[in-house]
């Protein structure tokens, strides 16, 4: 019964018929699109080849002499390393904290009657309304009192304070989507909500939880404003790192080892989302034919 | 992946057999085993919701009451505690800051432009990315990068290309004998820029959560539909959109939440000028709070975001919840 | 696959308990009161017990600091253990304040930007140097050696709160390629606004004769930021007018006033396109780029405009480096010190005020000026002769620059409220530099708003 929904890819393995030319069409438009959303990028890399002098050559030029010196000169001067260790514990926790509170919450939002739900649902997501700067003073005023600044609980807590409301809300158009028999067959087997929650729901709604997990990840990864105020030293993150780059006051930015830090914090995240996509794809496909 | 029971102890026999049909109005069944039991029943709801809860509420409950606090209070910056209270004396002043205003102004229209733009390319571009191709999953993995470029970064690379000196977007332009375009320097195509910008940013996010509600859509629906000769146009409006309703609505939410928030590319690509042509309301917050050192009118500020926000996601969510039922 | 749940239900156990820990966080917040404590030395340490001082500074230069500066430093006392954290410049004053006003705050030495220092000594969170920290003086401290345009920098109120530890001016930059080419004379500290907006056409130039312009005469800041209105607000100065009069009036929507702007929006003639962006890097690019014949701009840019390969085309030779033009009063310049203040709350407060005393010495100054390049502010250092050759024309200029600075006064306004009325002065300027309105319409609104803003703080 579980592979009444799982199976998705396979069951649309044969395009059809006439849709071999528009089946051409859609790869051909995917990478076009791609490419496009991709120029920027490219662009970046390319330019944390180039040596300082080149980057504002007019007219623009895709390579000079190309260097890596905005790699290995910088990082290895810079903390760039327990930065980026300290970006990936505060990502993956908030990441991973969020995505089981919230999926949770999407959950009870989506499918369990419960008396206000809607109204909590809705006062949650609407709590995101406040404007960061606003949270992120009593936020440390908070931490200070505790103790607990620069360390990456703290920052972790704030994460979530935006990520759950995101998770919860994806989450329920997720399980919306479930077909309803699903956990009540579980049930009938004696399951309570919570066990059928995490062995039935979650395994079925892999595609949405994992890609909301993603998204989660990539917001923390990226997030400067809450990482500057509430961080000094050890639990300092990555975009603290490049902030302070881009505003050097002495020389001018250097955009060569910016680009360059840049590319470095996005292999990560995109190594991350391969894998995670290899295995999902994998997981579905042995879940079809096993059911 | 077949039903789990090797662990369960069976606690509460909660389920509903055959529960029929819709899951909003199925309430607890009355008279059932016992208070005992619908007390258990009523917790194991509860349990779904206390974690968000309980974080939620540590975290926020008091920076909220502190904002909300300052705005009716002059801050002593010396403590960061209300030197006195003030009334609305704080929001008579916000009202009467043109900047305030016009920073307003410019997030509605700039939320008017990017919002639809990017669920649209987004849940296309995700329609693109479903055909069943080696590429793919790369595809969509290189998808996330522009997601992932850090704000300041992805800010720089970009005055970089709209340059009209050195920038690549006006040297090809330049080659077919146009320009060069003051992207950033004038208002309104600063604007565009920013809307273009914000577009490149955030179109992956809806593409992500557009093809994991592809990707979940019963495959045997759509191969039914294909079998009776449903066309394309036939079967997306009256299958795959009710079956992907959900998630659309649900993107659309989280990224209005997201984008009334943006600040960040404003201040890396424009720092909201020229003038005041691209200073969005968290921008203007952020730049009285931090720069200027406002707080007491800054708070103020951010509690009228707060409260248009909110007025603004309900009638989302009402909205929200009458398409829901009628598709 | 099924090991999943399983993962994600130790995670669970994480975030009910990690949910606890922040429902204790937040159960009650008591007013982190300011009680007045008695500065106490805490001593300059011993072998056996060192003390450990804690700096927030700048980013753009606190790795370079505790990579070199310290070092240094430690040779002389080396049971003080200093740690400098940087913050990215545009949040560093608002993270100042907020780390400032703990009861035991996290910071013993607070290294702070030219106008920010009233802002910081009002919140009651900076030790007196000259008061509380007077019997920690050395004797052979020369207070008198310092210009007293960089030394007024961190004073407020009668009381001196912080020294000049890394001292800057808006300077003017010229390519003397450029200058030639067009067949005019290099550039003099008596060049004046008039001959200066007279030669700017003929520096709009097409060296290599492809029909279009390809060099152009001046890059500076144009765009939104609170550091555009200097440029303009030197060239009053030079003329003999001030931002605010003596009882904080705004005292710049005057025709002088508007002049000046004006002067500033019509120099977008003459920069290249794209100009009414430029903020920091831009015109740095531009000008490093050999695109631009001048620049005023920020002097601690020329090593790496003048100097370094790496990041420049041009070469020491091609660089000139002067005060900005002259105006009916004096040459321009405007005052960025970099100055820095003990915490008044601090346990170290001796050894923090060692660290600042070595560092703003006449050795240390010149330790510095020789080894990092960084520009001085004490006369005897700018008397002597650099080690490196590059500083030889550039002391000049600081120097010129000191005198014009003492002038003019040419610095932004000494008031907490300094960066609040930088960023209206910044919004009306980019409204004026884009067309949104006159120069008298910005002056005019500017004016009204700090006024208005002046008024509310009970000036």
């Amino acid at each position: 019964m579980v592979t009444t929904t799982a199976p998705t890819i396979d069951a649309r393995r044969r395009p059809a018929r006439r849709g071999r030319a528009g089946h051409r069409l859609r790869i051909a438009g995917s990478i076009a699109a791609a490419l496009l959303f991709l120029f920027p990028v490219l662009w970046m890399i390319s330019t944390s080849l180039k040596l300082p002098r080149d980057i504002f050559a007019s007219p623009p030029r895709w390579f000079s002499t190309v260097t890596l010196d905005n790699y290995t000169s910088y990082i290895t001067q810079a903390d760039i390393g327990p930065r980026m260790l300290n970006t990936v514990i505060v990502a993956t926790g908030a990441g991973l904290l969020s995505i089981v509170a919230g999926s949770m919450a999407g959950y009870a939002l989506a499918r369990l009657p419960i008396r206000g739900a809607g109204l909590i649902g809705g006062l949650i997501l609407a709590s995101r309304g406040v404007p960061p700067i606003a949270l992120a003073v009593p936020m440390f005023l908070v931490a200070r009192r505790f103790d607990l600044t620069d360390r990456h609980i703290t920052l972790i807590l704030a994460y979530c304070t935006f990520l759950i409301p995101y998770v919860m809300w994806l989450m329920r158009s997720f399980f919306m989507a479930l077909p309803k028999e699903l956990e009540e067959s579980a049930m009938i087997d004696g399951a309570s909500r919570l066990g059928a929650f995490f062995r039935i729901i979650v395994p079925c709604s892999l595609p949405g939880l994992l890609s909301t997990l993603i998204f989660s990840i990539i917001l923390a990864w990226e997030e400067l404003l809450f990482a500057l105020v509430l961080t000094n030293r050890e639990a300092a993150t990555i975009p603290v790192a490049i902030a302070g780059m881009a505003a050097d006051t002495e020389q001018g930015a250097m955009w060569g080892p910016l680009t360059a830090v840049g590319t470095l914090t996005v292999i990560p995240v995109v190594l991350f989302a391969l894998f995670v996509q290899k295995w999902l794809i994998k997981g579905l496909a042995e879940g079809a034919t096993k059911g | 992946m077949t039903t789990n029971t090797q662990t369960a102890p069976a606690r509460g026999g909660t389920s509903s057999p055959a529960g029929p049909g819709d899951r909003r109005s199925r309430r607890p069944r009355a008279g059932g085993p016992g208070l005992r039991h619908r007390w258990r029943d009523l917790a194991s709801r509860w349990v779904f919701l206390a974690p968000a809860l309980v974080i939620l509420a540590a975290v926020l409950a008091y920076p909220l009451f502190y904002t909300v606090w300052i705005s009716f209070s002059e801050l002593d910056l010396a403590t960061f505690t209300p030197a006195r209270s003030v009334g609305w004396m704080n929001y008579r002043t916000v009202l009467e800051d043109p900047g305030f205003l016009n920073s307003l102004k410019v997030t509605g229209v700039y939320l008017a432009l990017a919002l639809p733009l990017q669920m649209l390319l987004g849940f296309g571009i995700a329609f693109l990315l479903n055909v069943e191709w080696r590429g793919r999953g790369v595809l969509r993995a290189l998808f996330l990068i522009p997601m992932v470029v850090v704000p300041v970064v992805a800010g720089g690379v970009w005055k970089m290309l709209l340059d009209p000196l050195w920038g690549f977007v006006n040297y090809v332009l330049g080659l077919v004998g146009i320009g060069p375009v003051n992207w950033l320097s004038d208002p309104t195509l600063a604007m565009v820029s920013l809307v273009l910008i914000d577009t490149w940013r955030w179109t992956p996010f809806v593409v992500l959560i557009a093809s994991a509600g592809i990707m979940s859509l019963p495959g045997d629906v759509l191969e039914a539909a294909r079998v009776d000769g449903a066309g394309w146009w036939a079967t997306l409006r009256k299958i795959v959109l009710p079956l992907l309703a959900p998630v659309i609505l649900a993107a659309f939410i989280v990224r209005w939440l997201g984008a009334v928030k943006m600040f960040d590319i404003a201040l890396a690509a424009t720092k909201g000028g020229p003038g005041q042509a691209t200073d969005v309301v968290n921008l203007y917050i952020y730049e009285k709070a931090f720069r200027s050192l406002e707080f007491g009118t800054a708070s103020s500020m951010a509690t009228m975001v707060l409260a248009i926000t909110m007025v603004l996601t309900f009638l989302f969510l009402r909205l929200n919840r009458y398409l829901e039922k009628r598709w | 696959m099924r090991s999943f749940p399983r993962a994600m239900r130790g995670t669970t156990r994480r975030a009910v308990l990690a949910g606890g820990l922040a429902a204790v966080l937040t159960a009650s917040l008591a007013a982190c009161g300011s009680s007045d404590d008695e500065v106490t030395g805490g001593g300059v340490g011993t072998a056996e017990k060192p003390v450990s001082i804690r700096m927030i500074a700048n980013d753009a230069f606190a790795r370079q600091w505790q990579d070199q500066m310290v070092p240094e430093f430690n040779k002389l006392y080396p049971n003080i253990k200093v740690t400098i954290d940087g913050v990215p410049y545009g949040d560093l004053l608002a993270k100042e304040m907020l780390e400032l006003t703990a009861p035991d705050p996290t910071y013993d030495l607070i290294v702070a930007d030219d106008p920010w220092i009233p802002q910081l000594a009002k919140t009651g969170g900076l030790a007196d140097l000259k008061g509380d920290l007077g019997k920690f003086t050395k004797a052979d401290y020369d207070w008198d050696d310092f210009n007293t345009g960089p030394l007024a920098a961190g004073e407020w109120q009668g009381k001196q709160y912080s020294v000049p530890v890394r001292s800057n001016e808006l300077l003017m930059f010229y390519n003397k390629t450029l200058y030639a080419k067009a067949g005019l004379p290099e550039p003099t500290p008596k060049l004046t606004w008039q001959q200066y907006l007279e030669q700017a056409p003929k520096l709009v130039q097409d060296t290599n004769k492809d029909g279009k312009p390809d060099a152009w005469a001046v890059g500076t800041y144009f765009t939104k930021d609170p550091l555009t209105p200097t440029i303009w607000q030197t060239i009053l100065n030079s003329n003999g007018g001030q931002l605010l009069d003596g009882d904080n009036k705004p005292a710049f929507n005057t025709p002088a006033g508007v002049a000046a702007l004006q002067t500033h929006i019509d120099l977008l003639k003459y920069a290249p396109p794209g100009a009414a962006t430029y903020q920091f890097n831009e015109p740095l690019e531009a000008f490093r780029q050999g695109k631009t014949a001048t620049m005023f701009m920020w002097g601690s840019v020329y090593k790496g405009t003048a100097v370094d390969p790496k990041t420049t085309t041009l070469k020491p030779e091609q660089v000139g480096i002067q005060v900005m033009p002259v105006g009916s009063l004096s040459a321009g310049a405007h005052r960025g010190m970099w100055t820095a203040a003990v915490a008044k709350k601090s346990k170290q407060a001796e050894a923090s005020w060692t660290l600042l005393q070595w560092l703003s010495s006449k050795q240390g100054e010149q330790w510095q000026s020789n080894t990092l390049g960084v520009f001085p502010a004490r006369k005897s250092t700018l008397s002597s002769t650099p080690q490196q050759e590059w500083l030889v024309p550039v002391f000049k200029a600081i120097a010129d620059g000191y005198v014009a600075i003492d002038a003019g006064k040419m610095w932004r306004p000494k008031l907490p409220e300094s960066d609040a009325i930088q960023q209206i002065l910044a919004t009306q300027t980019s409204r004026a530099m884009s067309g949104q309105a006159t120069a008298e319409q910005a002056l005019q609104t500017a004016a009204d708003e700090v006024s208005k803003l002046l008024k509310s703080k009970g000036y």
